[in-house]
């Protein structure tokens, strides 16, 4: 069921009707009965998926906390054996799941292709969204173990945190501290978190399908038959393949925290405005915010103070001089984490070098900081002047650029080639002698495109000086706060659905 | 004290430690100098921290950091 189709409209609606009807007591079950109705409109098959996670998960944070409650009552370092022995179990199970599903196969092709052999591959059903309720779920496990909050006890209401509807198929991921209590909290309608709600969900409609969708036509065209085209049009459509799946995972994570918003429930920020990060690594703090956060909390940290890295961290500090000796552990770290990022959007190798490419960056910039620092001081240069902010954020857009030619293309040779192409046959002539016509968008659908971009730009330009747009409309009057709905659902409807023709693609990120 | 802020602005020199109270909860540090910065303190003050210690609450400001150490040396 996608967040843009008739029968979500009418579970959203159903559910806040009747949300808000029962006793506030039972209003959790509203949601988590409209969440598995969401999941197993697709396959009621695929639906024992999130339950057998649930259910693994559930259980093995239950004997956490019982654990956790032995402390002082057991030797320390047997109740941390046992704990360990539980976590890393689930884990296992949970992963070895996921692995099963999204990698075995490309893994097998991978190792027939080395070693000459043939296996047959299982070609298994990958259940939408599954790294996402994966993830979140195995997060609360090591909570669980780390003993930061207590556990919930209640199966059903578990059950909700990990397949709450709203974010299940593409997140954010949310953590249970932040997300558990909301869920299970009794409510009535409250007028701003609806108005609220409204307006980002219409706010994601709008860069899903007056965007995304509308650059997406490019993209598919393009890319797919990429040999066909000189170098600056296939710099075009992957300039287009950017603003697509910023539009659209961005556009449906605010649908999601939209329609969360509309049962009063608070989701984290999944984006904070990428196009204007300074470096790679900043870019990373905007783009898939909560993923980002997972890995920090739930691999970074935990590998960097593992005794092997500290250890290789104490070596290095003492035989390596200067920028190097400091960084070498976190750069090792970086690189498995990163490894990680990549990886999880697929088995193909190509995100392998997707993860290096982004490893590599950071790396450098880690170790060239303090080279830049020395130069911008004898060149009396302000870092945080303005010019050179936009330097670095045109800097950083292109180092994005090249790191989506590797995502985009089928593999990471096609990528390489894209590349090659876009330098050696890069020709401005198709921009002039129609060709922008051919490649599935009108001249009406590019003005649209145009000027929805602009509007997104001025709007989190606006936010990025710290304005918090949806607050600032709300102390408008409500003359002008109507206008500003029904704008925007005007354009939703007539650039969205109406005057589209053919465009029309499903979310990218659900597939993860 | 004066010896953790020294040691502190030496790994993120633009960081006003005397007066930053949200250094975690406001991103003022990230997680790389999170990581410089705990792996100091256990070289300098030969203390063992662990990922579960990583709570903002004992990063937001130094003296949250000082409380900790102290605790740890206890």
């Amino acid at each position: 069921m996608s967040f843009t189709s008739f029968p979500f409209l009418l579970l959203v609606l159903g559910t806040l009707v009747l949300y808000y009807t029962v006793p506030g007591k039972a209003q959790w079950f509203v949601l988590l009965a409209a969440s598995y109705v969401f999941y197993l409109w697709a396959s009621p098959i695929l639906g024992l998926y999130p339950i057998a996670i649930t259910l693994i998960t559930y259980l093995a944070a239950l004997r956490l906390s019982a654990l956790n409650a032995r402390k002082g009552s057991m030797d320390k370092a047997r109740l941390k054996r046992h704990k360990r022995a539980m976590c890393a179990l689930t884990l296992l199970s949970c992963f070895g799941l996921l692995f099963a599903l999204k990698y075995l196969d490309g893994v097998l092709v991978t190792v027939g292709a080395l070693t000459g052999q043939k296996f047959t591959p299982l070609s298994l059903v990958v259940p939408m969204g599954i790294s996402y309720y994966i993830f979140q779920s195995c997060g609360y496990v090591i909570d669980a173990y780390r003993g930061k909050y207590p556990v919930e006890r209640n199966f059903g209401k578990y059950a909700l945190f990990v397949a709450f509807f709203p974010q299940m198929v593409q997140g954010p991921i949310s953590r249970y501290r932040d997300l558990g209590p909301q869920l299970s909290a009794a409510r009535r309608p409250d007028a701003v978190f609806l108005r609220d709600g409204i307006q980002l969900v219409l706010w994601g409609l709008f860069k899903k399908l007056v965007i995304a969708d509308r650059a997406a036509a490019v993209v598919g065209t393009v890319i797919d038959d990429y040999s066909a085209y000189s170098g600056g049009i296939i710099l075009f459509a992957v300039i287009f393949y950017c603003i697509q799946l910023y539009g659209d995972f961005s556009g449906g994570i605010d649908i999601a925290r939209g329609v969360a918003e509309l049962f009063g429930i608070e989701m984290p920020e999944n984006f904070r405005r990428p196009l204007f990060a300074t470096s790679i690594a900043d870019f990373w703090r905007r783009w898939h915010i909560t993923l980002g956060g997972w890995m920090r909390d739930y691999v970074f940290y935990p590998l960097s103070f593992s005794r092997p890295f500290s250890a290789l961290g104490r070596f290095a500090r003492k035989h390596l001089h200067g920028a190097a000796g400091k960084i070498l552990p976190t750069s090792a770290v970086t690189f498995i984490v990163y490894f990680f990022i990549g990886i999880w959007h697929g088995s193909d190798p190509k995100y392998i070098f997707f993860g290096l490419w982004n490893g590599v960056l950071i790396t450098a910039a880690l170790l060239l900081e303090p080279v830049f620092a020395r130069i911008a001081k004898a060149v009396h240069l302000d870092r945080e002047c303005a010019l050179f902010r936009a330097f670095r954020m045109v800097r950083t857009a292109l180092i994005v650029l090249i790191g989506r030619y590797i995502t985009r293309a089928e593999t990471f040779l096609g990528a390489l080639d894209m590349l090659s192409r876009t330098v050696n046959t890069f020709a401005l002539e198709p921009f002039a002698d129609g060709t922008l016509l051919k490649l599935g968008l009108t001249a009406q659908d590019y003005i649209v495109l145009g000027v929805s971009l602009l509007c997104l730009l001025i709007v989190e330009g606006i936010q990025e000086r710290g304005v918090k747009i949806r607050r600032s409309l709300g102390g408008k009057n409500g003359f002008v706060q109507w206008l500003a709905m029904f704008a925007l659902t005007a354009v939703v409807l007539i650039y969205g659905f109406w005057i589209k023709g053919e465009i029309a693609t499903g979310f990218i990120y659900m597939q993860y | 004290m004066e010896e953790l802020i020294a040691l502190l602005s030496e790994i993120c020199p633009s960081i006003d430690f005397e007066n930053e109270t949200d250094l975690v909860d406001r991103e003022r540090i990230d997680s790389f100098e999170l990581v410089a910065i705990v792996s100091t303190l256990m070289d300098h003050y030969e203390i063992e921290l662990d990922v579960e210690d990583l709570l903002p609450e004992n990063f937001n400001s130094a003296e949250a950091i000082y409380r900790l150490i102290e605790s740890r040396r206890g």
